[in-house]
Parts: structure tokens; C-alpha cells; sequence
């Protein structure tokens, strides 16, 4: 009976996992007019217990993307320079669209396992119920 | 006692086996973005049911105890060669759909061998 737990505890990390990438992408989009800010990134990576291999998935750290800012023409803006430009943000709306896309795809693929687990549990009790 | 009927021991057998499937296909969903990973699977059902079992049966030397008949071998685990993403990655969603489908029956198919099974018995016992 571990074994239908411990698929259970897979697809609950991968979930968890992808959702804090979800979450990083709205952040991004959010902020896609922000002066100076700088797009955030998480890697996924295999959970480490106690220094073994889990089979887990979680979200490493994050990061922040060191593409260089656009240089935006607008002398009228706060915080524009002597020359007219200020620092505008590194996100690309049609990047962050296409990894929520991906980020949400994932997230059903392993609630569509976390469900079929549950089920193969339940029907291997419903033999006891006879 | 039912580890004594054959056709009640293959179908603990494969639905032991088929948990084991599951937790490897949740693990390749699971890590369907971790840059590096490679996809696994397990050898197919028939093969390691062929190999026989790894522990041998316990030697009982009183008629009154209980038999133990071993357990069956860990299937192996096997890597998909599959052409990886830019990232290193070899997992394919649509392959694990398949899989977890193909899961899906077989414990199904396990765990109406043992229920019919168990109706049998219950047959011959002359209950319904």
C-alpha cells in the first residue's frame, strides 16, 4: 500500500512545483510596464532528502534574468535620464504567455495522475467492502 | 492461504506490479520540466512474472506452519532513449498518458481477476 502514497506524493510535488512556476510567470506579466525590473526564473530540480534522491520535484531558486534592459526613449518620463532614455523591463509578454501555457498543461498532466491514483486506491478497497 | 491459488497470486502479482508502474509514470510526469531528467519505465509484466520469483519459499519443517512462497523480483527499470528537449529532458507527455491508460487496466484488469476469484470461492463454499 506505500506504493500508491508515495505516487500520490509525486504528482502533489510536481503540482506544488509547477504551480510556484505559475506563480513567478503572473508576477512577471504583472510587472511587464515596471521600470528596471528584471524577469524571474525558477529551474526545476530533484528533491534531496537526508542527501538521497527523492524522485520529488521542486522549484530550485530563483533567479533573475541578466538579459540588459531595454534602453526606452521618453523625456517626459520620472525617470528618464539627460539623454531622454530610462530602463524599462526585460519581460517579454509573449515568453511568459507561452510558459504559463506550459506551466498549466504540466499541472493538469499530474492532477489528471493524482486522480487516477486515487481511484486504483479506491477501487483496491472496494474489494474489502464485500 | 490464496498465495496457494495460482490465478489469485498472478493477480497480486500484477497489481503489485502495476502500483510499482505508477509511481514511476507520476515520477516522469512529475519532473516532465526538471532540466536533465530522462524518462523511465518498467520492464512489461509478463517478462518479470516469467523470471520467477527472487526469495526463495521459507522450508517449513511442522505441517501447522504457515508457508511463505517468496516474493517477486523488482522489475527492472529502463530509460527512454527518446530525443531529448533542448534541456536534456526525454519525458513525452502524451507517452505518459498512454502509459497511465495502460496502468489504468491492468489494475483493473488485476483486481477483477482477484474479485472474480474470490466469487469462485465463495461459490464453492455455497454462499452467494
Amino acid at each position: 500500500m506505500s506504493e500508491p502514497i508515495s505516487a500520490l506524493r509525486l504528482a502533489a510535488s510536481g503540482m506544488r512545483a509547477q504551480s510556484e512556476r505559475l506563480r513567478h510567470t503572473a508576477e512577471n506579466m504583472a510587472n511587464v510596464d515596471t521600470p528596471g525590473y528584471r524577469r524571474k526564473l525558477v529551474t526545476f530540480e530533484e528533491a534531496v532528502r537526508f542527501g538521497r534522491p527523492t524522485g520529488e520535484v521542486e522549484a530550485g531558486r530563483m533567479r533573475l534574468d541578466q538579459t540588459p534592459l531595454p534602453q526606452i526613449y521618453d523625456p517626459a518620463h520620472p525617470m528618464a535620464n539627460a539623454e531622454g532614455y530610462y530602463a524599462g523591463s526585460n519581460v517579454e509578454l509573449m515568453i511568459e504567455l507561452a510558459d504559463s501555457r506550459e506551466a498549466g498543461r504540466s499541472y493538469e498532466a499530474n492532477l489528471r495522475m493524482f486522480e487516477q491514483t486515487r481511484q486504483m486506491g479506491a477501487s483496491l478497497l472496494e474489494i474489502l467492502r464485500r | 492461504m490464496f498465495e496457494r491459488i495460482e490465478m489469485m497470486r498472478m493477480a497480486r502479482a500484477m497489481g503489485h506490479h502495476v502500483a510499482q508502474r505508477q509511481v514511476v509514470v507520476a515520477r516522469n510526469i512529475a519532473n516532465a520540466d526538471t532540466p536533465g531528467y530522462r524518462a523511465q519505465d518498467l520492464a512489461p509484466f509478463e517478462d518479470s512474472y516469467r523470471r520467477g520469483v527472487e526469495t526463495p519459499a521459507l522450508r517449513t519443517s511442522n505441517p501447522r506452519h504457515i508457508p511463505y512462497e517468496g516474493q517477486l523480483r523488482p522489475t527492472a527499470l529502463t530509460t527512454d532513449e527518446a530525443q531529448a528537449s533542448p534541456n536534456g529532458n526525454t519525458v513525452s507527455l502524451e507517452t505518459e498518458m498512454v502509459r497511465a491508460a495502460e496502468v489504468k487496466r491492468q489494475h483493473d484488469l488485476s483486481i477483477g481477476i482477484y474479485r472474480s476469484a474470490l466469487t469462485l470461492m465463495r461459490a464453492s463454499l455455497g454462499r452467494r
